[in-house]
């Protein structure tokens, strides 16, 4: 086995935020001058390459390389804003058993011999796709969202990864809305984390960047300003060993709401 | 002695007549004497079809009409005659076989064919088309198209509005460019000039 690490990104259920996290993830690391690869296991349904602005690149996949249609460094997409960033998309026209655990292994083994960091982006779902995906992880990051509904998927997937020795997983939660917490319309993170009973790496805040970046096939991560752009630097900190305090998300708040208090003095 | 030229392979439900490369005078000649050798044992059997790779679809008629009346065997009417078009590698791109494929195709599907593909429809992202032939979309082209797969670099792939995420032609790979391009607004054609793949509008003056 290399040197390198392998991270995977998953949460039981759809639509948290799981390839956001890994695309946004991975290219902070690659900014802090780590090689990362990035590896998307949603065989059939791939999303990495398309947040990842790297779609029109893809000729060869997961698949071809795992079938040896072509080697390994003929898979690997480098990306194309950040140096040492590498994508190995997931095969489009193929399914989730079109590898094997095994396989996977085998792959992050050798990718691990290339790369510091491994991040694997897992597919919704504790079936097959799932199961490949933390094949060869050494950590699990659960991103959930303050949903019941996500929660109690991301306990049952802490569950399993627990069955399957991937031991004392890093909670990530996405999408948090302040005023909704503050109001108590939403579950605030130390609920979840009560739930869970799992570290917490980071919180990231609802934010409209996120969707722009998204469709621009552009991770957030490099902008400046964005809230969450923050948020994921200090998640990439945290995993690099840094210490960095949870974001205040009342930055998050409007200008108008900050006068506002001011005036009234609330 | 010379290697048969003619054979005869019985199925369930009748026969079949296998007929290898050679001389179409040689052909007859052997098809014949084995016919008056066999007459009888061929009576009342069906003839359900020519089997050749090199035979042309006149030539493979004239053994049928030969068989119906000098020896009045039955053959029928269904064919299921294999002859050279089928076995040749396509190579073809002014003329040739064409599938055509009438709905839209969608991410994660495959069109294959070896020969021309005609989509009636929207060729949608993840989507990939390949032809050995050219690839004619009547829509949105944003998938992958790879027209001359087995290496024809003459092909051409066409669309109502050609946006593809990546446009393969013979050996040759290009990509879309990075960032929000907007569509022309009219069908434009892709082909290979210089080693490279360039699209231009084939109604320029519309």
């Amino acid at each position: 086995m290399g040197k390198g690490k392998a991270i995977v990104i998953t949460s039981g259920k759809g639509g948290v935020g799981k390839t956001t996290t890994t695309a946004n993830i991975g290219t902070g690391l690659a900014m802090l001058g780590y090689k990362v690869v990035v590896v998307d296991t949603d065989i059939g349904l791939r999303n990495l390459d398309v947040v990842m602005g790297l779609e029109n690149r893809i000729v060869y996949d997961i698949v071809d390389v795992i079938e040896g249609t072509c080697r390994l460094k003929q898979g690997l997409i480098k990306d194309k804003r950040f140096e040492g960033l590498f994508l190995l998309p997931a095969a489009q026209t193929r399914d989730k058993t079109a590898i094997k655990p095994e396989q996977m292994l085998e792959l992050v083994g050798k990718l691990k011999e290339e790369f510091d960091y491994i991040i694997i982006d897992s597919p919704a779902g504790i079936e097959q796709g799932f199961k490949n995906s933390i094949a060869g992880a050494d950590e699990a990051y659960i991103v959930t969202t303050p949903e019941v509904s996500a929660v109690r998927d991301a306990d049952r997937v802490i569950g399993i990864l627990e069955a399957n020795g991937l031991h004392e997983p890093k909670l990530i939660v996405n999408r948090i809305r302040y005023e909704m917490v503050k109001k108590g319309d939403m579950m605030n993170v130390e609920d979840i984390v009560d739930i869970l009973a799992i570290d917490l790496l980071g919180i990231i805040p609802d934010d409209e960047s996120i969707v722009i970046s998204t469709n621009k096939g552009e991770p957030v991560i490099a902008e400046e300003k964005p809230l969450a752009a923050k948020a994921f630097r200090n998640i990439c900190d945290r995993i690099v060993g840094k210490e960095v305090e949870l974001l205040n998300l009342e930055n998050g708040e409007g200008k108008l709401s900050k006068i506002l208090k001011l005036l009234f003095n609330k | 002695m010379k290697e048969p030229l003619v054979s005869f392979k019985g199925i369930n439900g009748g026969i079949y007549i296998n007929i290898k490369k050679g001389q179409f005078n040689r052909i007859i000649e052997e098809l014949e004497n084995k016919l008056s050798e066999t007459i009888d044992f061929f009576k009342d059997a069906n003839i359900l079809g020519i089997q050749s790779e090199t035979l042309s679809k006149e030539e493979i008629d004239e053994i049928k009409a030969i068989i119906k009346s000098k020896y009045r065997l039955n053959v029928l009417d269904k064919i299921y005659d294999t002859t050279k078009e089928k076995e040749e590698d396509f190579s073809e791109i002014y003329e040739g076989m064409t599938k055509f494929i009438n709905t839209t195709v969608r991410s994660g599907q495959v069109i294959e064919y070896d020969g021309n593909i005609v989509i009636i429809g929207d060729v949608n992202p993840g989507a990939l088309v390949k032809a050995k032939g050219n690839i004619i979309v009547l829509g949105r082209l944003k998938g992958v198209a790879h027209a001359g797969v087995e290496g024809n670099q003459e092909a051409v792939v066409a669309a109502y509005d050609l946006q593809p995420m990546q446009l393969r032609i013979g050996s040759i790979i290009s990509r879309k460019p990075d960032g929000n391009i907007t569509s022309s607004g009219m069908p434009e054609i892709a082909r290979v000039f210089n080693g490279e793949v360039i699209i231009e509008p084939y109604l320029p003056r519309k």
